[in-house]
C-alpha cells in the first residue's frame, strides 16, 4: 500500500535526526503522531479541502454558468432568502433538530440493551446477531425506503378495542410512539454491532473478579460495563446524531437534493451549510462534554 | 405487541415464582436459584424473539413479496402466505440484473456481481487498514493541530457527498478519473471516501479503550512506533477491525449514489445496486406500454420482481455476514482466554 510506504519514509526522518542530535521525547512523540495521520492529511488536502471550500463559496454566490462552474459573489443573499422568504426552511430545520434530539437517546439505550442481551451466553446467539443486523444489510437500499414509508405502522399494532378505550388523541400518541420505536430499532443495527464489539473488548476476568467479590449484575453494569464501553457510547452518540441529521429521508436533506436536481445549486448549498454549521457545533459540543465523561485507558 | 408479550412474561414469571415457592419449602435452596434463573432466561428469550420479529419484519416482507404472483400482490387479504410460489420472479430478476453477464470490456468472469465484489473488496481493505492507522494516531498521540484535524474528521463525516458532489465531479473530470473506479477507490486509501471519517472515529474510540501498558512496555524495550502499531495494537484490535470491515462492506455494497454519478458513460462498469433503479424504470416502462397509460416514475409496478432483484442484490452480503458473525463469537472466547 502506498500510504504505508509513505509512512515508513516519514518514520525514518526522526530516526535519522536522532543520530545527529538526541531529540526531546515530546517532539519525537508528536512527530510519530503526525506520521500516523499523514495519510489523512494528504487525503484532506487532495480530496476534501477544495470541494469543501468550493461548496461553501457557492453558498455565498450566484452560479452564472454551469460550464466551468463560474460563480459571482453575492454575499449573504442566499442565506437572507432562507430566513426571510422561504416558508419551509425554518420549520423543517426545527423539526429535524427536535427529531434528532428525541431519537438519539432512544437509539442509544435500545441498542445498548440489545447488544448486552446478544452478548450473553444464550442459545441461538448467532441467529439473533444476524437478525439484528438485517435492517443494516437492507439499509440504504430501496426496500427499506418503501417499507419505512408505507408499512411502518403495521409492525407493532394495538388491538382496536384498546384504542377505543384509551381515547383517540392518546391512542394517536401511542401509535406514533410505537411507529417511532420501530423506525428507531430498524436504524439501530450499526449501533448494536458497535456496542457488541465494545462489549467484547471487556475482559471476562474483570467480571469474574467482581463476582468473586460478591458484586451483583446490576453493580457490574454500572461499575464495569458502562465505564469501559463509554468510548463506544460517545462514538454511537455522534454517529446516531449525524445519521439522523443527514438522513436522506428527512425534510431538509430532500429539500437540498431537490434544489440540486433543479439546478439551484447555490440555494441548495446555502441551505446545506447553515444546517451543517449548526449540526457541526452540536457535534463538537457533544464531543467536548462527553470526552470528559468517558473513561479513557490512556492518552498521553 | 411488545407490551402484551411483556405482560404475558410477567404473568408467567409470577406463576412460576408461586410454584417455585411451593417447591422451595420442600427442597433445598439450590432449586430456588435454579428456578429463578430459568424464569429470567424465559423472559430474556421472549424479549429477544419479540425484538427479532420487529427486525425480521422488513426482510420477511421482502422475501414473501418476491414470491407472490401479480394477483396476490394486489389482493389485500394475501399478506403472509402467497397462493402460489412464483420462482419465475427470480429468473426474471436474475436476467434483468445481468448478474453473471460476461462483458467484452471487463475481462474477468462474471458481470455486475464481479464488478461489485471487486470494488467493495478493494475499498474495504483500504478503509480498514488506513483508518486503523490514522485512528491510532488520533487516539494515542498529541501533536500540534490535533484538535483542528479531528474537528475536520468530524466535519468530513457530517457533510454528505451529495453536497460536495459537484466540485468533486469537476475535480475528477479534470484528472481524467471519470468513468473509472478511481474516484470510488483512491479516497478510501486516505481516510476519505464513503464514510471514511466515521471509520477513523471508530478506530480512535476503540484504541482509546485499550490499555496503555502493552505499548509502554514495548516502547521501553525499544520497539518503534510503527512496529508497536503493527505487531501489538493491530492484533489486539480484532473486534474493531471486524466491525469496520463489516460496515465498510455493507455500505460500499449498497452505495449507489456515487457510482451512478461517476460511471455514467460506462454502463458495463456499473455496480449491482445501481442496476436496480434502471431495472425498475424498465419494468415500469414495459407495464405502461402494456396498459397504455403513462405512469409516475415513483410508482413501482412489478413489485414482486423488484423485491426479488433486491434480494439478489443483498444475497452476497447476507452470506458474507453469516460467516463474519461467527468470527465475532470466536473473538469473545479468545479475548477471554488471553485475559486482555
Amino acid at each position: 500500500m502506498a500510504e504505508n510506504q509513505k509512512a515508513t519514509t516519514k518514520a525514518k526522518e526522526p530516526k535519522a535526526k536522532k543520530t545527529r542530535k538526541p531529540m526531546k521525547i515530546k517532539t519525537r512523540r508528536s512527530l510519530e503522531g503526525l506520521m500516523f495521520v499523514t495519510p489523512w492529511l494528504i487525503g484532506a488536502a487532495v480530496f476534501f479541502v477544495f470541494p469543501l471550500l468550493t461548496s461553501i463559496r457557492l453558498s455565498f454566490s450566484e452560479l452564472t454558468s454551469m460550464k466551468g462552474f463560474q460563480m459571482k459573489w453575492n454575499g449573504i443573499d442566499n442565506y437572507k432568502y432562507l430566513f426571510e422568504r422561504s416558508t419551509t426552511y425554518i420549520p423543517n430545520f426545527l423539526t429535524e433538530v427536535k427529531d434528532t434530539l428525541i431519537d438519539t437517546p432512544i437509539t442509544l439505550v435500545f441498542s445498548l440493551i440489545i447488544a448486552m442481551l446478544v452478548n450473553r451466553d444464550i442459545k441461538g446467539r448467532g441467529f439473533f446477531r444476524t437478525v439484528f443486523f438485517l435492517p443494516v444489510l437492507l439499509g440504504t437500499g430501496y426496500v427499506m425506503e418503501v417499507l419505512l414509508s408505507s408499512e411502518m405502522n403495521g409492525v407493532i399494532s394495538i388491538p382496536s378495542g384498546l384504542l377505543q378505550a384509551i381515547g383517540a388523541s392518546f391512542a394517536e400518541l401511542v401509535t406514533g410512539f410505537l411507529s417511532r420505536i420501530t423506525t428507531v430499532l430498524w436504524k439501530s443495527g450499526v449501533q448494536i454491532i458497535l456496542f457488541l464489539a465494545g462489549l467484547q473488548g471487556i475482559s471476562a476476568s474483570l467480571y469474574e473478579a467482581s463476582r468473586v467479590d460478591g458484586a451483583t449484575e446490576w453493580e457490574n453494569f454500572w461499575k464495569i460495563t458502562l465505564p469501559l464501553v463509554s468510548p463506544i457510547i460517545l462514538l454511537n452518540f455522534v454517529y446516531t446524531m449525524i445519521d439522523s441529521f443527514t438522513d436522506s429521508g428527512n425534510a431538509i436533506m430532500s429539500d437540498i437534493e431537490h434544489c440540486f436536481n433543479n439546478g439551484a445549486l447555490a440555494r441548495g448549498a446555502s441551505m446545506g451549510w447553515f444546517y451543517f454549521a449548526f449540526t457541526f457545533i452540536v457535534c463538537i459540543v457533544v464531543l467536548a462534554v462527553m470526552s470528559r465523561l468517558t473513561f479513557n485507558q490512556g492518552e498521553r | 405487541m411488545e407490551k402484551a408479550a411483556d405482560r404475558a412474561a410477567q404473568k408467567a414469571a409470577e406463576k412460576a415464582a408461586k410454584k417455585a415457592a411451593k417447591h422451595v419449602s420442600v427442597q433445598n435452596r439450590f432449586t430456588k436459584k435454579h428456578v429463578r434463573r430459568f424464569i429470567v432466561s424465559i423472559f430474556l428469550y421472549l424479549v429477544l424473539f419479540d425484538l427479532a420479529f420487529v427486525f425480521l419484519y422488513p426482510f420477511i416482507t421482502m422475501i414473501i413479496d418476491s414470491l407472490k404472483s401479480d394477483a396476490d400482490l394486489v389482493n389485500i387479504t394475501v399478506k403472509w402466505i402467497p397462493s402460489s410460489l412464483e420462482w419465475g420472479n427470480y429468473q426474471v430478476a436474475f436476467k434483468g440484473l445481468d448478474y453473471f453477464k460476461i462483458t467484452d470490456s471487463f475481462p474477468f468472469v462474471g458481470g455486475f456481481l464481479m464488478n461489485s465484489l471487486l470494488v467493495t473488496a478493494i475499498a474495504t481493505i483500504g478503509h480498514t487498514f488506513v483508518c486503523a492507522f490514522i485512528g491510532y494516531g488520533f487516539a494515542r498521540y498529541k501533536f500540534p493541530g490535533k484538535t483542528v484535524f479531528f474537528g475536520c474528521v468530524i466535519l468530513s463525516m457530517l457533510v454528505p457527498t451529495q453536497v460536495l458532489i459537484f466540485p468533486l465531479y469537476i475535480m475528477f473530470s479534470g484528472w481524467g478519473w471519470l468513468n473509472t473506479y478511481l474516484p470510488l477507490l483512491v479516497p478510501c486509501f486516505f481516510g476519505f471516501g464513503l464514510r471514511g471519517g466515521f471509520y477513523i472515529f471508530l478506530f480512535r474510540q476503540f484504541f482509546m479503550g485499550l490499555p496503555y501498558e502493552m505499548e509502554e512496555a514495548a516502547r521501553i524495550d525499544g520497539c518503534g512506533a510503527l512496529k508497536t502499531f503493527f505487531k501489538i495494537m493491530l492484533p489486539m484490535s480484532r473486534s474493531s477491525i471486524l466491525v469496520c470491515t463489516v460496515l465498510s462492506i455493507v455500505w460500499h455494497w449498497n452505495d449507489y449514489f456515487e457510482p451512478s454519478i461517476y460511471l455514467t458513460r460506462r454502463p458495463d462498469l456499473a455496480l449491482l445496486p445501481s442496476r436496480l433503479p434502471a431495472m425498475y424504470a424498465a419494468l415500469n416502462q414495459v407495464a405502461s406500454e402494456a396498459e397504455n397509460v403513462s405512469l409516475n416514475s415513483n410508482v413501482v409496478v412489478n413489485q414482486a420482481i423488484c423485491m426479488a432483484s433486491t434480494f439478489l442484490v443483498i444475497l452476497p452480503l447476507l452470506i458474507a455476514y453469516m460467516f463474519v458473525q461467527k468470527q465475532f463469537m470466536e473473538g469473545v472466547e479468545r479475548s477471554g482466554l488471553t485475559g486482555m
